[in-house]
């Protein structure tokens, strides 16, 4: 059995994190349950101004890096 | 429920039900069509400026200055924020944040492209086709909404 390739455990690493990020957030949408939501954790992030200041300057950054460069 | 009176975890509801039994959209349907129809639109121009261009770069520019004064000049009725998070539940996502941007960062260490490739570097070429760009254009303004009304 070959190797496998250092890029693809990279690939493989990013699409197991990303699909955690999914799983998280169809376990934080059941009743009951404890882990919150992305909505949540970001509205509780951004109760203070600065807070909501650098969550949209995050926004507007990922909008810069991947469709204006 | 709880002794104290508060709602146990399980009493507490889903957050799927609430989301839909309270839609928040504009008063007037064709209102809604019409400002759907003008992201789409919108999203199809800005897919296609090209990358590094003036144009791309507006592109981007103006969506985040309309928003910057929607929160700050005229801010919708916004979803009220918990008033504190589960810790241990939180901490499932700080661990997954945690371990996507090492991740990430270990990809610039060393300048190992292409053998560890960044995310960005992963996500590029998915962008290529005008269609897919576009969609992912109208999502980040749709996020952007979303968080606003945060």
């Amino acid at each position: 059995m070959p190797p496998i390739p250092t890029r693809a455990i990279t690939i493989i690493g990013f699409v197991v994190l990303v699909a955690a990020m999914f799983a998280l957030e169809i376990l934080a949408r059941r009743p009951g349950s404890r882990i919150p939501t992305v909505g949540q954790w970001l509205g509780y992030l951004m109760r203070p101004k600065l807070g909501r200041f650098l969550i949209l300057l995050g926004w507007w950054w990922i909008g810069w890096h991947y469709f204006a460069r | 429920m709880a002794r104290d009176g508060t709602p146990a975890p399980r009493d507490r509801p889903s957050s799927w039900p609430s989301r839909l039994a309270r839609p928040r959209r504009p008063a007037h349907p064709v209102l809604a069509v019409a400002i759907g129809a003008g992201l789409a639109v919108y999203a199809w121009v800005a897919g296609s400026a090209a990358p590094f261009s003036r144009g791309a770069f507006l592109a981007v520019l103006i969506p985040g200055a309309i928003l910057a004064l929607l929160a700050y000049g005229r801010p919708p009725e916004r979803i009220p924020p918990p008033e504190q998070l589960d810790v241990p539940g939180t901490s499932y996502w700080l661990i997954v944040l945690t371990a996507f941007f090492e991740w990430e960062a270990s990809a610039y260490k060393d300048n190992s492209w292409p053998w560890h490739p960044s995310f960005t570097d992963l996500i590029n070429p998915l962008l290529g086709p005008h269609v897919v760009k576009s969609a992912a254009i109208l999502v980040w303004m749709l996020a952007g909404w979303a968080l606003v009304r945060r």
